[in-house]
């Protein structure tokens, strides 16, 4: 009799690829659509491998074109099977138009992404605008900041995407090579643990000759915003099984996360005052910097957004309206945005609007184009959003990081 | 891992004669996958075709609806034809998505998640999602030779957006991208995209045909071919359009026959295990090409010059087809021998006011 103790849990040393290509095995996906691209390929290498070893039961396709990839991995899903893709950078918009019809039709496709730049100018580098860019398609999105957390936050996306209180595909955020291509260690669980964390995919209305059904209709304009309100309504609902499952992963895994956000450095101890409000990777950065700085007496933390669809509007305005400063580190463009900035200053601002006691909110353009965010930029950053706290307002809303003294 | 046999369909091949287009078939199954209850034109040359395809697939079947008439005019929300499993999927998405259903299918019974013969998964993409913005989907699902039939149901337009042209619209077709004028007199200058020979060229582990309406039996059994074939078909089939190619509405299935007749759609069969195309269908008649396009409205502009050069055009798929070409036939592909279309003055003249 298998208890506990005589689970088959192990240590590995791999990278973000590899974890994200390592849960899928796990999760027991039946149909992997792939199309190479840097810097996901990895993942796929590893999934042809497992596929070639016999390690895992699945049809491994090699799609003509992200735009293929994605429609495969929606036909799989279906008909009934557990689907997983992925992509990178432009290949990620290359298959744009699936997205909605995937969330559309409540297919619980999930889909691996390492953050790349778009071009121009063939920059491989890690940018969060590729997967952000669809952020409003109807997909759960989120980012992980090392190799063990990609592992997880694929398992945890599965069994909210295919709960049958939501169906919405999922998009598992990572960087680029931040997070795809450095090693890391990585507790592989026994199945067992997965097996009862995660149950077998099974659509409501699957493709099956036995039940016809007619998936995607043509429809007249009146019957669409009826349509758009249930998938508005699947999406604002998932936060409850997103919270959920998130403790049940907690209990059977032994690895607690805030579905929402990691403070870090925050809480009434600490008593921070400004504060980082920033997605993926660099948070590692981030905390090593922000414990340094601590060191030194300031009074600065870091608020770590870990879902960013569906957004936690009333999470995110709840804690950063205990601060004086907020800046945002954006790693993504949105060209002539709110703040001629990136994406996430505006669903900052908006979060806060509502506010009582609304900090300052400063954007800051680092980590483009692939670059790291080095501590001194992160004591810049942190000197800024000083000055605007004794001086009660902010000198602009946009800075650009290394390019400004 | 403990894989279970993925077990397949295998359906007869129908006795009667090709010929034959109007006549009681008893064995023709009763299943209807494609009931009424859509809101094709009538004489709707694709609509014909997926009855009869559908019927020769039977009701182990799922279908897939690349955009295009048969998405748009058949599935009604709420209302739809399909008594078999069906999803619309996006015009590029023709093969991909039909990719994935199979994969799924083949994934699912190996590992014990469902139980049953695989069942006949069929695409039925129109000629644009064929021929153009789908093509690179398709070929990938028949380069990896999933096991579905992929047909093109070929009305040699776009016609749901309203009559454009497509890369199967023959030379001097009208449409609204390629009207006539005094600077194109023939309006359609390009000749039609040689689709089905493409990819028996470029996938040949696939079994690949061409079929026209007018010829019922021969279509499903092709139909039937194709799904028996294990690994992935493609069957390129001519199917008219009332509202494009403006001919009286009952004569959809007699242009399904005068197509072929005048040489104009070659009817034929590449053969996998032989790497070989099987030429031996031969229509009941040979016509010049004159007698197919004076039924349609789409070719009423046409000059005599330009009947000669989609008659020269007729004669080399003759020729390919290893057919002895008549004398009528030689002779009518000189303009000397022709005569304009009857609305050729007018049409010309209507384009000299716009």
């Amino acid at each position: 009799m298998a208890t506990m103790t005589e689970r088959k849990k192990k240590t590995v040393r791999i990278n973000g690829c590899v974890a994200s290509a390592q849960a899928a095995k796990y999760a027991d996906v039946d149909v992997i659509a792939a199309y190479p691209i840097r810097p996901y390929t990895a993942t796929m290498m590893a999934l042809a491998q497992m596929v070639a070893n016999g390690e895992l039961d699945a049809e491994y396709i090699v799609a003509d074109s992200e735009h293929s990839q994605l429609s495969i991995a929606h036909g799989a899903a279906s008909s009934g099977a557990r689907v997983f893709t992925g992509s990178s950078g432009v290949g990620v918009q290359f298959a744009y138009e699936l997205y909605s019809p995937i969330s559309g039709s409540r297919m619980p496709v999930q889909m691996m992404i390492a953050d790349r730049t778009l071009d121009p100018p063939g920059d491989f580098g890690s940018e969060h605008t590729d997967a952000l860019s669809t952020r409003d398609m109807g997909w759960l999105m989120g980012w992980s900041c090392d190799a063990q957390e990609a592992f997880d936050n694929h398992l945890i996306a599965y069994r909210i995407g295919e709960d049958p209180r939501v169906l919405l595909p999922q998009m598992v955020c990572q960087d680029g090579f931040f997070v795809s291509h450095i090693t890391g260690d990585v507790d592989l669980p026994d199945p067992s643990q997965v097996k009862e964390f995660l149950p077998p995919y099974k659509h409501p209305y699957p493709l099956d000759p036995r039940h016809p059904v007619s998936h995607g209709p043509q429809i007249m304009p009146e019957q669409g915003p009826p349509l758009q309100l249930e998938r508005a309504r699947a999406m604002e609902d998932s936060m409850a099984v997103i919270e959920q499952a998130h403790e049940e992963f907690a209990q059977i895994f032994g690895r607690r996360y805030d579905p929402w956000v990691e403070e870090f450095m925050t809480d009434d101890a600490d008593d921070a005052d400004v504060v980082f409000f920033m997605q993926g990777a660099h948070a590692v950065t981030a905390r090593f910097a922000i414990q340094h700085m601590r060191e030194k007496g300031l009074k600065v933390g870091l608020v770590r957004l870990r879902t960013i669809r569906p957004y936690p509007t009333d999470r995110v305005k709840e804690v950063l309206s205990k601060f004086k400063v907020v800046g945002v580190i954006e790693t993504n463009m949105a060209l002539g945005s709110v703040s001629s900035g990136g994406v996430l200053y505006g669903e900052v601002a908006a979060a806060l609007y509502e506010s009582q006691k609304r900090p300052l909110v400063i954007s800051f353009m680092a980590g483009m184009g692939g670059e790291a965010i080095v501590l001194k930029e992160f004591y810049w950053m942190t000197q800024k959003m000083m000055d605007a706290q004794k001086r009660g307002k902010i000198e602009k809303r946009t800075h650009w990081v290394g390019f400004e003294e | 891992m403990a894989t279970i046999e993925v077990e397949r369909q295998i359906l007869p091949i129908l006795g009667s004669p090709n010929q034959g287009a109007r006549f009681y078939n008893p064995e023709l199954p009763s299943s209807e996958p494609f009931v009424p209850g859509h809101r094709t034109c009538a004489g709707c040359g694709p609509s014909i075709q997926y009855r009869m395809t559908s019927k020769a697939s039977g009701d182990n079947t799922i279908l897939v609806g690349p955009t295009g008439c048969m998405y748009v005019a058949n599935s009604s929300y709420l209302c739809t034809p399909y008594n078999v499993p069906w999803a619309h999927t996006q015009i590029g998405s023709a093969g991909s998505f039909t990719a994935g259903v199979a994969a799924a299918y083949e994934a699912m019974i190996r590992k014990g998640k469902w139980k049953g013969k695989f069942p006949n998964i069929i695409c039925e993409a129109g000629d644009g999602s064929a021929s153009d913005i789908g093509l690179a989907s398709i070929s990938g699902a028949l380069y990896r030779n999933h096991d579905c039939l992929i047909i093109c149901y070929d009305n040699e337009q776009y016609a749901n957006t309203g009559i454009q042209a497509s890369s199967r619209t023959p030379y001097g077709g009208m449409t609204t991208f390629s009207p006539p004028g005094p600077l194109v007199p023939e309006g359609k200058k390009l000749f039609p995209k040689d689709l089905a020979r493409m990819m028996a060229a470029g996938h040949p582990h696939c079994y690949v045909a061409t079929a026209s309406v007018g010829y019922p039996i021969d279509l499903m059994n092709k139909v039937r071919k194709g799904l028996n074939h294990k690994g992935a078909a493609y069957l390129m089939v001519y199917t008219p359009c009332q509202k494009g190619f403006v001919y009286e509405t009952p004569r959809s299935i007699d242009l399904g026959r005068l197509v072929v007749e005048c040489g104009l759609y070659p009817i034929w069969e590449w053969n996998p295990e032989k790497r070989a195309f099987d030429y031996s269908f031969r229509p009941q008649n040979m016509r010049p090409v004159s007698e197919y396009l004076k039924l349609q409205g789409r070719f009423g502009h046409l000059h005599a010059e330009h009947i000669a050069t989609l008659q020269k055009f007729a004669n080399e798929q003759w020729r390919m087809m290893g057919v002895q070409l008549p004398e009528a036939l030689i002779h009518a592909a000189d303009a000397k021998n022709l005569t304009n279309m009857a609305a050729a003055a007018e049409a010309e003249a209507v384009a000299q006011t716009l």
